[in-house]
């Protein structure tokens, strides 16, 4: 999309008489900013190994009320267990096929903006996040009231679907008073032939909450999905994260949390599988900023085919953030000579008292190990799939709710049945 | 049900069994001794059929069929079963499951049904006494953490659950305290029987005091120079191995 296209789609978004105007402001000045800059190139060093030629060259438009579904939406396939599920269907909020989970107040992303204008600071890093802001259109907004533990886990279920070149922004904050908790997933699937999704994440932890957000990124493989979530951790709370993706021709998660009160505990984790051309990226950065935090990141690729990803890891230890106890791990494994993954584990530590560890392996499957699985009698294919599964073992075994854990791991087998071969 | 006869191989360009014969009848065990780099692990893989080895000249019967060019899981299912020299850590591949994939792969090659998870559990407890390991091992991922006995002993729990014809056993007793190797030997002993064959690849007389092979074979640079009973360990434990050497 070039320029001008981004700016036709601008004024029909600032022209739809059913968004607020009070948010115009905010999205008028991150237009203009994202003018300025234009979208990434690969001279810019956060973007070398990013191919956004599907989201440059593509011709999206806003998503209208026309494309939301005519009839009955089947959601059976996407059926979890014991869970509230919000559906949005090509942005478009689907009432009847939502359960709206109780103990929480749920608002759209504009008024959740309207009610904090004045005090909503938007962190804006890069093009896509000034987008975000310019753009958003869907997405939901979850306020839990301090000492509540919302005992469901919540889930926003994104459907892509359809032959337009859609364009979507899903907004979403998420502020949890201090020691409340809950578990929130981020369920992105469809059948779409072409589609951008652009969305943002702001999460906010009061003291001594704890979020648990996992995020299934299975979008069809023509679609293109950015993902940026903002994380800001208030003195003893906990965030866990994990992302299991396998969808979308380019994804890119972009996560970067601030750990600003003391005691608090981040943990962030994925779980890439690709197959044929899709490039799917991770780009965390681990901001301590204070005392006694602790922070763990651990993220996992398996690359079959041509595919490629990249996994750029920046941990932060800020002057004065002394007792901070950090790990990094990134593990690739390529299933094919033509695979790609570039790894990037940095650290950057203005502090003398503290614990950073990091690391990062890449390689193709130990030539010893399905030797002696072999040797064992179990087939080249068996003996592959079995150790495909246990590279990412301890990721699936991150997820404590059964009925989430059970549906990421079928779909973990069946891209295993797919994409092993001998 | 072993016959090697006039073997080469190498690696790469390295020829390292040169002409080296042996036949393994049923019940018999043999053991093969050796010093480091005289080729007795070559024998053991190439026999397994691990990649990277060269088979120039000679051939590998198993119960009359030639098996060199048989993939490694058709040499297993066959009935072959090698106790590596150092056993390979399969990170997150927890050891209960790769034993019940293994034995209900050779369940089914027999044309048997599977075991469910029930059924093996039966038979892996029963098993685990035999090499006095801890239940705690099968939640493990296969080797890992696994101190160098506690590996072996899982070789041995393997060989005894997926019940081989021919076992080798390359090099089991190398750095085995006494209980270990004790508890090794009697396992191995346990599980001889008319059918079955073993191949005992050792450069330590010491395993040969728990055991009793019927042959005991000297190999020296790819070829077997001497063979003999039980008492030629004892002769190389007194003599060593020069006096062999041309």
């Amino acid at each position: 999309m070039n320029v001008s296209h981004f700016q036709t789609e601008f004024d029909k978004m600032m022209n739809r008489d059913y968004f607020s105007d009070k948010v115009h402001p905010l999205r008028q000045d991150a237009f203009s900013k994202f003018l300025e800059i234009g979208l990434p190139t690969k001279k810019w060093e956060d973007w070398r190994f990013t191919n956004l030629s599907s989201i440059s060259k593509g011709n999206f438009r806003i998503s209208e009320i026309q494309d939301a579904p005519k009839g009955d939406l089947d959601i059976s396939p996407y059926k979890l267990k014991d869970i509230d599920t919000i559906v949005i269907y090509n942005g478009h909020y689907q009432e009847t096929l939502s359960s709206i989970p109780s103990g929480v107040q749920l608002l759209s992303g504009l008024d959740y903006l309207e009610k904090t204008n004045s005090e909503f600071n938007s962190p804006e890093h890069s093009p896509f996040d000034l987008l975000n802001t310019a753009f958003m259109d869907s997405g939901m907004s979850i306020v839990v009231d301090s000492n509540v533990d919302v005992e469901k886990p919540i889930r926003m279920l994104f459907i892509s679907s359809g032959l337009e070149s859609l364009m979507v922004t899903p907004r979403i904050h998420i502020d949890l008073g201090e020691s409340s908790s809950v578990t929130f997933i981020e369920h992105h699937v469809g059948n779409s032939t072409s589609f951008f999704q652009n969305e943002s994440v702001f999460v906010i932890l009061g003291q001594n909450a704890q979020l648990n957000h996992i995020r299934i990124q299975s979008n069809s493989v023509s679609t293109a999905n950015m993902a940026k979530i903002q994380v800001e951790q208030n003195a003893d709370s906990r965030y866990t994260f994990f992302q299991f993706a396998d969808g979308s021709r380019l994804g890119r998660l972009n996560i970067h949390a601030e750990l600003k009160g003391e005691g608090a505990d981040c943990s962030l984790n994925g779980l890439a599988l690709s197959n044929d051309s899709q490039h799917l990226d991770n780009h965390i950065i681990m901001d301590h900023q204070v005392p006694h935090c602790t922070s763990s990141q651990n993220f996992k690729s398996v690359l079959q085919d041509h595919s490629s990803g990249v996994f750029n890891g920046r941990t932060i230890v800020r002057e004065g953030a002394q007792k901070t106890d950090s790990n990094q791990s990134n593990k690739n494994l390529l299933l094919s000579k033509n695979a790609l993954i570039n790894s990037n584990p940095q650290l950057e530590i203005y502090a003398d008292d503290v614990k950073c560890a990091h690391g990062s392996t890449t390689g193709a499957l130990d030539k010893d190990a399905l030797f002696y699985l072999r040797s064992r009698g179990l087939d080249m294919l068996s003996a592959k799939a079995l150790m495909v599964r246990g590279f990412a073992t301890e990721l699936l075994d991150l997820v404590k709710h059964d009925g989430i854990r059970d549906f990421i791991t079928d779909r973990f087998d069946t891209w295993l049945l797919e994409n092993t071969t001998a | 049900m072993l016959k090697i006869e006039n073997l080469h191989a190498g690696v790469e360009d390295k020829a390292i069994l040169k002409g080296l014969n042996l036949s393994i009848k049923p019940g018999e065990m043999h053991a093969i001794m050796g010093r480091n780099g005289s080729g007795k692990s070559t024998l053991a893989n190439v026999i397994t059929g691990r990649e990277g080895y060269n088979v120039s000249k000679g051939d590998v019967l198993f119960n009359g069929e030639s098996i060199l060019d048989w993939s490694p899981e058709a040499r297993s299912l066959a009935g072959i079963f090698m106790s590596f020299q150092y056993p390979v850590v399969i990170p997150g591949v927890n050891n209960t499951y790769f034993l019940k994939a293994a034995l209900n792969a050779k369940r089914k090659h027999a044309g048997e049904k599977g075991l469910d998870a029930a059924g093996f559990l039966k038979l892996i407890k029963e098993k685990l006494k035999n090499v006095d390991m801890d239940s705690k091992y099968l939640l493990r991922a296969v080797n890992d953490g696994f101190s160098g006995g506690e590996k072996k002993r899982n070789e041995i729990l393997q060989m005894l659950t997926l019940e081989p014809t021919l076992a080798i056993l390359d090099e089991t007793d190398s750095g085995l305290d006494i209980d270990a190797l004790k508890i090794v030997a009697e396992g191995l002993n346990n599980f001889r029987s008319a059918d079955r064959s073993f191949l005992v690849i050792t450069h330590y007389q010491r395993l040969l005091k728990y055991i009793d092979p019927d042959f005991v074979h000297v190999l020296i640079e790819g070829q077997i120079v001497k063979s003999g009973g039980k008492e030629l360990a004892q002769e190389l434990e007194e003599k060593g191995y020069s006096w062999l050497e041309s």
